[in-house]
């Protein structure tokens, strides 16, 4: 009887040790169903506190070694880098990790793996522009784009981002030349999300806007005919192709310094980009996979294939602050 | 000197003091880090997006305050002062948007008149070209114009209807118009009310961060997001929150002026004066005006939420609704009693011992309803982690208790301006009375005072309650593992473009809200 009870004790005392806290920014469907698989496929319990990455890190920081966090997921190489530098991260070595996903989307010391990638491109209405005057981000800054760019406020990370690739590429002068050519072709104040800078563009508001792939997706498989509507109105360019590239940014995953549950969060991170995890990704929330065995949706194979702008994401987080001070001097609000 | 040293040194205002200063030390700790902030960082903010966002956020807090003024005190006054049909089912209509978010409100706004919503669509089927676009700062003036002027109705109607007393009449008699009695006399007896109620819509203007993030209008809680997380720099952030803060102080003292030269006695010769009937084209005035924030800040917004939400009724059985719906009751249930006990502490203390800083201590016990929430809940991270790191055990970190602290830090503000109008119209004498003969402080209010106050309290706590479930930044972040309210469930199905499914959360906020307004409004009636 006695050993019944310490057994049974032990079995959900191991059962409560099983279980990986994850932080996370990404709130979309996809997650929770491949959350639900994982502890399916291993019995071990995800727990969940989703809130922005800003606001993750900052817990994190101050929990310190106390933290019962495991895995930090965001949703930009910025802060992912960032929460590198602020040491709330552990670097992890792992041979399936290493084989999915591709080099230049981890960090070199292995703090951090991206697990979807997502492509800030051009949207422009098809019927008031040709994509034959589209070229570059850096176009749009120009003349002959007055009063036609729609883009989102600045706070926005993806801008953020977008803009320190610039900066990497082209300089902090160049970048800021940029940004104040942008706030003056823009067709009305940044507001919204990226979804309402598309529905701007069909409702021909403006004639061209900078979003992330997956809202079009998002709006395309909408059960909503408006929402597909606008889908159809506008189509995909990529910027840069015969220059430095798209660019990209991508939502990853790190184990945090202060993990208790390090063979665990381990596995999870592993299973995440599993081609199964990444499938999932790729159909349910339309991000491309960084897995190069797994293909992304029919939706965006049939934007075509695109040249990638190569730059090392880290990179993107160490220009982060100056980008958001050239947003702040040029007016992007 | 004694009597002094007495008033400052007792068991009673001793506990006030430590709750006074339990509810300031979030807001204390991200203010403490703004000392020193001479860096570079905020010589940049300075110079770029300073300077617009104080005055957008001034703006801000004239255009709110302007709309929810004209719409509340209009309202009470036609509410309190006439007859007309439906006029109970109207009276309680013109409270119900206070029930819906104004992040909610704000989106359904968003999408009913986006550029391919109902409206444009509709205007486009009648062959009408063009657009307009609602992303911008005069929508956000409506919005919480309409979300927020609930408060001025609700706070001023209550003291309109004590006002209906035996200073009227005779005014009535010696045949002073209706109108010139409302300018000359009902309107300055109000002042108090109507400065309380505007204080708090003025620093829901100043913490609102969804509405205007998305309708793209940056104000000083945008600036404190892009100075803290933007720029990494945590001091400007804070510096940024202590204008704020500073702002709302100048606030909070202007109230003080205003209701100092009032008087605020306790209405005993009350004697009703008729209600006139409404007639002819002033009626139908009426009406319009009533109808206007009864359709745009509740009705329209909930047929949306309606429309969408009845779909996915059949959720609302599941175990993940439940576990929501318990999750929302314990944490707003206890918070806003924590709170309302609270505000009785620091309501007698005030009253009982109105010396030196005691007067100033529900203005400091309201600071935190001026500050975003995510700062306050940056504040308490602060706080309980060091806490836990110091003793080297987690004790409140993630736990339920650190965001029942958030809720307490933020709202306390909301029942402390109830309970101080009623302890000011309850007056001292059945204080001294019941002391005199033998009474402690504590069996006093406990048995005296409490129940002469509970209307007051019912609606100190039910309106503590509904900001507590509608709450969300603070949530986001101060939440346990895996643990969701109703709040956070609307916001992060409507974030990953399931607005339709979150529409039956969104139902669910605006259901469980209605109950305790509605009762504490036909409770006030009597």
């Amino acid at each position: 009887m006695l050993k019944k009870i310490i057994l049974s004790a032990l079995v959900t005392l191991s059962m409560y040790a099983a279980e990986v806290n994850v932080y996370s920014h990404r709130h979309y469907p996809s997650d929770a169903e491949l959350f639900k698989r994982f502890t399916a496929q291993t019995g071990i319990k995800i727990n969940l506190i989703k809130a922005s990455s800003d606001e993750l890190i900052s817990r994190l920081e101050k929990e310190g070694k106390n933290s019962p966090a495991d895995v930090l997921i965001t949703v930009d190489a910025a802060r992912l880098h960032i929460a590198k530098e602020k040491g709330l991260l552990t670097p992890l070595k792992s041979k399936v990790l290493e084989a999915n996903v591709p080099a230049h989307l981890r960090d070199k010391q292995g703090y951090w793996y991206a697990l979807t990638k997502r492509a800030r491109v051009l949207v422009y209405n098809k019927e008031t522009m040709s994509p034959a005057k589209l070229s570059t981000y850096e176009a749009l800054a120009t003349p002959a784009f007055k009063g036609k760019v729609l883009v989102q406020s600045s706070n926005n990370v993806y801008n953020q981002s977008l803009l320190a690739g610039l900066i990497v590429h082209e300089g902090e002068a160049k970048a800021s030349a940029w940004a104040r050519g942008v706030v003056a072709n823009m067709a009305r104040k940044p507001s919204g999300k990226d979804v309402d800078q598309i529905r701007a563009v069909a409702a021909g508001m403006g004639d061209v806007a900078i979003i992330n792939t997956y809202y079009l997706g998002q709006l395309l498989a909408s059960d909503r005919p408006s929402d597909q509507a606008v889908g159809e109105m506008v189509a995909v360019y990529f910027p840069n192709q015969k220059t430095t590239g798209t660019h990209i940014n991508v939502s990853g995953a790190g184990i945090t310094a202060s993990s208790k549950n390090r063979a665990e969060a381990q596995k999870f991170i592993e299973f995440l980009s599993s081609p199964e995890a990444q499938s999932v990704f790729a159909e349910v929330n339309y991000e491309y996979p960084v897995n190069p065995k797994v293909k992304p949706s029919k939706l965006l194979s049939s934007w075509g294939k695109f040249k990638e702008d190569k730059i090392e994401l880290y990179k993107l987080g160490e220009n982060n602050v100056k980008a958001v001070k050239i947003f702040n001097e040029s007016g992007w609000n | 000197m004694e009597l002094i040293v007495n008033a400052y040194i007792n068991r009673w205002t001793i506990q006030t003091y430590v709750w006074v200063l339990t509810l300031l030390l979030p807001a204390l700790v991200v203010i403490g880090y703004a000392l020193g902030a001479e860096g570079e960082t905020l010589r940049h903010l300075k110079e770029t997006v300073l300077t617009h966002t104080v005055l957008n956020t001034l703006y801000l807090i004239a255009g709110t305050a302007t709309v929810a003024s004209i719409l509340g005190i209009g309202s009470a006054y036609l509410t309190t002062f006439y007859t007309f049909r439906f006029e109970k089912t109207i009276a309680l209509l013109l409270a119900m948007p206070f029930v819906i978010p104004a992040y909610i409100i704000g989106f359904v706004y968003g999408d009913l008149f986006g550029f391919f919503g109902p409206v444009h669509l509709m205007l486009r089927d009648w062959g009408v070209k063009g657009y307009f676009d609602v992303l911008n700062f005069y929508s956000v003036v409506l919005i919480l114009g309409f979300a927020l002027y609930p408060y001025v109705y609700l706070i001023v109607k209550a003291s309109f209807s004590k006002s209906r007393s035996s200073l009227l009449y005779p005014a009535l008699n010696l045949g002073a118009g209706k109108f010139r009695l409302f300018w000359k006399l009902i309107l300055p007896l109000s002042r108090p009310a109507i400065a309380g109620a505007l204080t708090l819509v003025i620093m829901e203007c100043i913490s609102e961060y969804g509405t205007v993030k998305y309708y793209g209008v940056d104000t000083l809680s945008t600036a404190i997001f892009t100075a803290w997380f933007g720029l990494e720099d945590p001091q400007s952030a804070a510096y940024i929150a202590s204008i704020a803060t500073a702002l709302v102080l100048f606030v909070l003292l202007a109230e003080k002026f205003a209701r100092s030269g009032a008087t605020y006695k306790s209405e005993k010769l009350l004697s009703k004066i008729p209600k006139e009937p409404l007639k002819g084209f002033f009626a139908l005035g009426a009406y319009l005006f009533m109808a206007v924030p009864i359709m745009f800040g509740f009705l329209i917004p909930l047929a949306w939420i309606l429309y969408y939400g009845v779909e996915y009724l059949s959720n609302v059985m599941s175990e993940e609704f439940l576990g929501v719906m318990l999750n929302t009751f314990i944490v707003s249930g206890s918070s806003a009693a924590l709170i309302v006990a609270g505000a009785l502490l620091i309501g007698y203390t005030a009253r009982n011992f109105p010396y030196g800083i005691n007067r100033y201590l529900s203005k400091a016990a309201s600071l935190g309803y001026a500050l975003p929430g995510a700062v306050i809940a940056v504040g308490i991270v602060i706080l309980t982690t060091s806490y836990d790191n110091f003793v080297g055990v987690n004790i409140f970190s993630g736990t339920m208790a650190v965001l029942i602290f958030g809720y307490v830090a933020r709202f306390s503000a909301v029942a402390i301006n109830t309970v101080e109008g009623s302890f000011e119209r309850l007056g001292l004498s059945v204080n001294k009375a019941s002391r005199s003969l033998g009474q402690s402080h504590i069996q006093t209010l406990w048995r005296i005072e409490v129940p002469l106050m509970k209307r007051s309290l019912i609606f100190a706590y039910a309106l503590v309650f509904v900001d507590t479930i509608k709450e969300l930044p603070l949530t986001l972040i101060l939440r346990p593992f895996n643990y969701e309210t109703l709040a956070t469930k609307t916001y992060e199905m409507a974030e990953s473009q399931m607005v339709y499914e979150s529409s039956i959360y969104a139902l669910s906020i605006i259901f469980i809200s209605i109950i305790p307004i509605t009762l504490t409004i036909m409770k006030t009636e009597h």
